[in-house]
């Protein structure tokens, strides 16, 4: 019964619940809910297919009501495919960090070297690196020793205020960590097999990654800069042909949406979504200790 | 002075004088500035043609330094490495108007080139 409860609630968390999550836009009103509740998604999905691979034969065997020699093979095979989850998931998590790690190098010695320091004009900050290219850019190279990237193309189309939102941007990328997050999710899609794998969980939650960062922008810079500086840099990178198939547009307008209103953010859904995902990661563990503990009431009387 | 600062230095000069540079050359044009040492300069050249990013040739009875891109190309190379994150290619940077592809990226930088002629 518990393989079959866990088996259920992990087929709704891997198929269903990332439909409805990816589509959502009440995540646009509490963007750090819905990274939260996206990271509980995944994690309990991994928890209920450990779950079912280690209680199936468990009690399978029960049932059966005896220790045949098939039944410890059963068990042996169960805990070598668990085991083969947790290595495959942990080695994709490294892989992804250290090559993550290796091009963040690079590209931090690159964009040194690559420094127009002469037009930096009074930028604050000392993380800041101004490439000469006309393509208006504005980026950040996460890490222990983190930059921000500005294109001088960049300081050409925006004024000062705006361009302080932007470094607001990616300066709450840096602090808050977004690159683990999104490693974290890159791992976890690179070790899903190949015909299940899924790239939406990746792109809601980089986009709402940038939602969080807009709304730190919007806090130290004004939301009045932040939007100027997003239609701006949206309207001087050419993608006029592709917008309608592409989905950064969507998530351009989106966030462009949320800029609007006085407030983007709503507290009680950003609370109730907090609840649902500690909720979600707690659903594995009752549904394995309520029919255990319903088990051991059961023979209270009869000790 | 920072080991990086210094190395950005001798990139700049490298780019701006448009043609190979001896040693000598290079620790001139920076003196103009400051006082170095004839060797640290050689060592900073050294350790740019280590990481592929000058080319050294020997000419007649002196080393000359290159760079191995102009300042265009290696910017360009930089942005579109910034630009073309895939799932396949690791979430390495963060972006504030987003992902292109890496075909989107040559024809903006193209576009934005021809603009500013």
């Amino acid at each position: 019964m518990t393989a079959l409860l866990l088996g259920a609630l992990g087929l709704t968390l891997s198929l269903l619940a990332p439909k409805l999550l990816a589509t959502a836009r009440w995540t646009d009103r509490a963007p750090v809910a819905g990274v939260l509740l996206w990271q509980s998604l995944t994690l309990t999905a991994v928890l209920c297919a450990l779950g079912v691979v280690l209680a199936a034969p468990e009690e399978a065997s029960r049932a059966a009501g005896a220790r045949h020699p098939e039944t410890v093979a059963a068990l042996l095979f169960s805990l070598a495919v668990a085991a083969t989850i947790v290595i495959r998931l942990i080695v994709s998590l490294v892989k992804v960090t250290s090559r993550a790690r290796a091009r963040r190098d690079r590209h931090r010695m690159l964009v040194d070297l690559l420094d127009r320091v002469e037009r930096h004009d009074g930028l604050s900050g000392g993380e800041v690196r101004i490439l000469e290219a006309p393509l208006p850019l504005a980026y950040c190279v996460p890490g222990r020793d983190p930059r921000v990237v500005l294109s001088d193309g960049v300081l050409k189309v925006l004024d000062r205020p705006q361009v302080d939102a932007v470094l607001a941007h990616e300066r709450a990328h840096l602090r808050h960590k977004h690159e683990l997050v999104m490693e974290s999710f890159t791992a976890f899609y690179q070790a899903v097999p190949g015909p299940l794998r899924d790239k939406a969980p990746l792109d809601a939650v980089h986009l709402l990654l940038e939602m969080v960062a807009d709304d730190a922008a919007r806090r130290r810079a004004g939301s009045g800069p932040l939007r100027a500086a997003l239609e701006r840099l949206t309207d001087a990178v050419p993608l006029a042909e592709e917008v309608t198939a592409d989905p950064e547009g969507e998530s351009r307008r989106r966030r462009l949406a949320r800029l609007e209103g006085p407030v983007a953010s709503s507290v009680a859904l950003t609370v109730a979504g907090t609840a649902a995902a500690a909720g979600l990661l707690v659903l594995p563990t009752v549904i394995l200790v309520v029919p255990w503990l319903a088990r051991a009431l059961d023979a209270w009387p009869f000790q | 002075m920072a080991r990086n600062d210094l190395e950005r230095e001798v990139m700049a000069k490298l780019w701006d004088a448009g043609e190979a540079l001896t040693v000598r050359q290079v620790f001139e044009l920076l003196n103009r500035d400051r006082d170095l040492a004839y060797t640290t300069v050689m060592t900073v050249l050294d350790r740019l043609a280590k990481k592929g990013l000058v080319i050294q040739r020997k000419d007649d009875r002196a080393y000359r330094y290159a760079p191995a891109q102009t300042r265009e190309e290696m910017t360009a190379g930089v942005m579109l490495d910034a630009l073309s994150a895939t799932p396949d290619r690791d979430a390495a940077l963060a972006y504030f108007v987003g992902r292109l592809s890496p075909e989107a990226l040559t024809a903006a930088i193209e576009k934005a080139r021809n603009i500013e002629r």
